[in-house]
């Protein structure tokens, strides 16, 4: 018994100890991280949303179908989806330096990921205005709703449930980009669990990023189907 | 009210409607019936601009529907409430937020918003589900409040889209009378596309039958069901078995003749016994008609037809297929 009560505490020291010498590290990785994140999230959801509303007035069944139109931007988010992250962070170079001043750093990363979220975004966005009950669209026409009554009066309410979960799903798809933008300096638990956990064989670093990460996931995730329940 | 004239209607190359022409008055309940797919549901979208047409034309109080413009559009719509089979509310908000709606649209001020919502509620009986979620009603509660969001803006014709199909007979009969209530005090032009004929016989004073997007007929209700054509035969289906052997004859009971009692009149005038083999009451727009079928043994048959030949009533004889 004293025998075992010894290796344990002797481990939760080491764990302690581990904890201390990276504490900094691994918080100010944790914040770049949610930066990095929530500031792509809501700027890939903005860039969505309109080309969402676009794709939906000109769709086949929209309120103002335009094939050309849609064509053309369903096309563009297909391409653009098509590239890899890391193909991307480095393709657009030039015009993030443009845009934000800077190719380096944790806020100049938020420009590829945006561009790399949005027609992501785009696309979950406009699969959550379909799901809306055609029947109510054509009820609000109805009665002299006009294009733009009809989205954010009726769609964008009616599909709020939908895009919550959808929101949660960009979130975690952003979670998992932002972990290879250390490539261009942008910090972050991926970026820490490489420098540190990969190149200098700290694998304790590995396992605490590794773990707040899952805590990360967990949180947007649950927030998400919370959020649902309450919107239902 | 509204003209129909050589209206011409289709989906690219697939023809929906063509060659139709009718008018309906002010103040009638008009009835469109025919089959799945005969194209009722386009007829009606194309009365408030939900469709565009190929040909013909259709004039709403007076104006082409195919020159209007945005707003011409938009004020078309709001004298057109519309109804519809699955009730097509918002089921995320409440009863006050659904019937607010086309108000919300039209923005009217907050305050008289609420004094109109709770006056249409009050109007369709509804006044203490006003905050309940809509999922959470009946269907004949929920087309109560598809009932009040279409009287919003006061139309003045309301287009039902098989405003009662997904409802149970009973509560179809209260969604009926609460139509014919609101026809009556607020003074409006009812237009009824439906496939059931209880729906038809109990509403509508005239009749529009579809079929293949073609008119089947069109006319008075009761000359529709008094004197049936073939086509409208087809979609009064009856249940009843005949009996095998002698003749089946099926007579109906216009206005005059219902009340009294022609079947005991005539066993007893003509001295012969006849089997009854089933009837129905009905009750038309404003009273009750019926048909009744009865049986008649063959050496008998001359007597009863040149009977009811000579008392004018109306009659058929049925083919034992049917
Ligand atoms: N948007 C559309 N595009 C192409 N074809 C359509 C469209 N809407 C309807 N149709 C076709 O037009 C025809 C008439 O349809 P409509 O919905 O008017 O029939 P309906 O009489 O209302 O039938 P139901 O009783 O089933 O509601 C059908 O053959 C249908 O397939
Ligand atoms: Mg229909």
């Amino acid at each position: 018994m004293p025998a075992n009560s010894n290796t344990f505490m002797a481990a939760l020291q080491a764990v302690q100890a581990s904890y201390l010498a990276i504490r900094d590290d691994l918080f100010q990785a944790l914040w770049e991280t949610v930066y990095m994140v929530s500031a792509s999230t809501v700027f890939s959801l903005v860039f969505g949303f309109l080309l969402a509303v676009v794709m939906i007035t000109t769709g086949p069944h929209g309120l103002r179908p335009n094939a050309r139109v849609y064509r053309s931007i369903d096309m563009a988010v297909n391409l653009l989806r098509s590239l890899p992250f890391i193909i991307l962070i480095i393709a657009i170079m030039p015009l993030t330096r443009l845009v934000m001043g800077t190719g380096i750093g944790t806020t100049a990363t938020i420009m590829p990921l945006t561009i790399a979220a949005a027609p992501f975004a785009a696309r979950l966005i406009e699969g959550s205005f379909l799901e809306v009950d055609k029947g109510v669209v054509e009820a609000a026409r109805s009665f002299g709703a006009s294009r733009w009554q009809t989205i954010f009066m009726v769609m964008l309410p009616e599909a709020m449930p939908a895009l919550v979960l959808n929101i949660a799903v960009l979130a975690i798809t952003l979670l998992g980009y932002s972990a290879m933008a250390g490539t261009v300096g942008g910090g972050g638990l991926g970026d820490l669990a490489y420098r540190l956990g990969y190149n200098r064989f700290q694998t304790d670093v590995t396992i605490w990023c590794i773990l707040l990460l899952i805590v990360l996931v967990q949180v947007i995730q649950s927030t998400g189907n919370f959020l649902y329940k309450r919107l239902r | 009210m509204i003209e129909v004239t050589n209206l011409e209607k289709s989906f690219g190359s697939v023809t929906v409607l063509k060659n139709l022409n009718f008018t309906i008055e002010k103040g009638e309940v008009f009835g469109v019936v025919g089959h799945s797919g005969a194209g009722k549901s386009t007829l009606l979208r194309c009365f408030n601009a939900l469709e565009g047409y190929q040909g013909g034309s259709i004039k709403v109080m007076g104006k082409e529907v195919a020159a209007l413009g945005r707003e011409g559009i938009k004020t078309l719509r709001r004298d057109m409430g519309m109804i519809f089979q699955n009730f097509n509310l918002m089921a995320r908000k409440n009863v006050f937020d659904n019937v607010a709606f086309p108000l919300e649209v039209w923005h009217t001020p907050a305050q008289e918003r609420k004094r109109r919502v709770l006056e249409l509620l009050d109007l369709v009986g509804l006044t203490d589900k006003a905050y309940q979620r809509v999922q959470n009603l009946s269907g004949g509660q929920k087309q109560r409040v598809g009932i009040a969001r279409a009287l919003a803006l006061s139309p003045s014709i309301l287009l039902c889209d098989e405003a009662t199909s997904a409802l149970d007979p009973r509560t179809t009969i209260t969604i009926l009378e609460l139509l014919e209530n609101i026809r009556k005090s607020l003074d409006l032009t009812i237009i009824m596309v439906t496939h059931q004929m209880e729906v038809v016989k109990r509403m509508c004073n005239r009749i529009l039958l579809l079929d293949g997007g073609e008119c089947q007929g069109l006319g008075q209700t009761e000359a529709f069901f008094l004197a049936p054509t073939p086509n409208v035969k087809t979609l009064i289906e009856d249940e009843f078995t005949l009996i095998p052997g002698g003749t089946n004859i099926r007579m109906w009971f216009p206005r005059e003749i219902s009340q009294n009692s022609v079947i005991t009149r005539m066993a007893r005038a003509l001295d012969v016994d006849f089997a009854i083999v089933g009837g129905k009451l009905e009750r038309y727009v404003d009273d009750v008609r019926g048909f009744l079928i009865i049986n008649v043994d063959d050496e008998h048959l001359e007597k009863v037809l040149n009977y009811l030949q000579e008392k004018k009533l109306f009659w058929e004889v049925m083919d034992d297929a049917s």
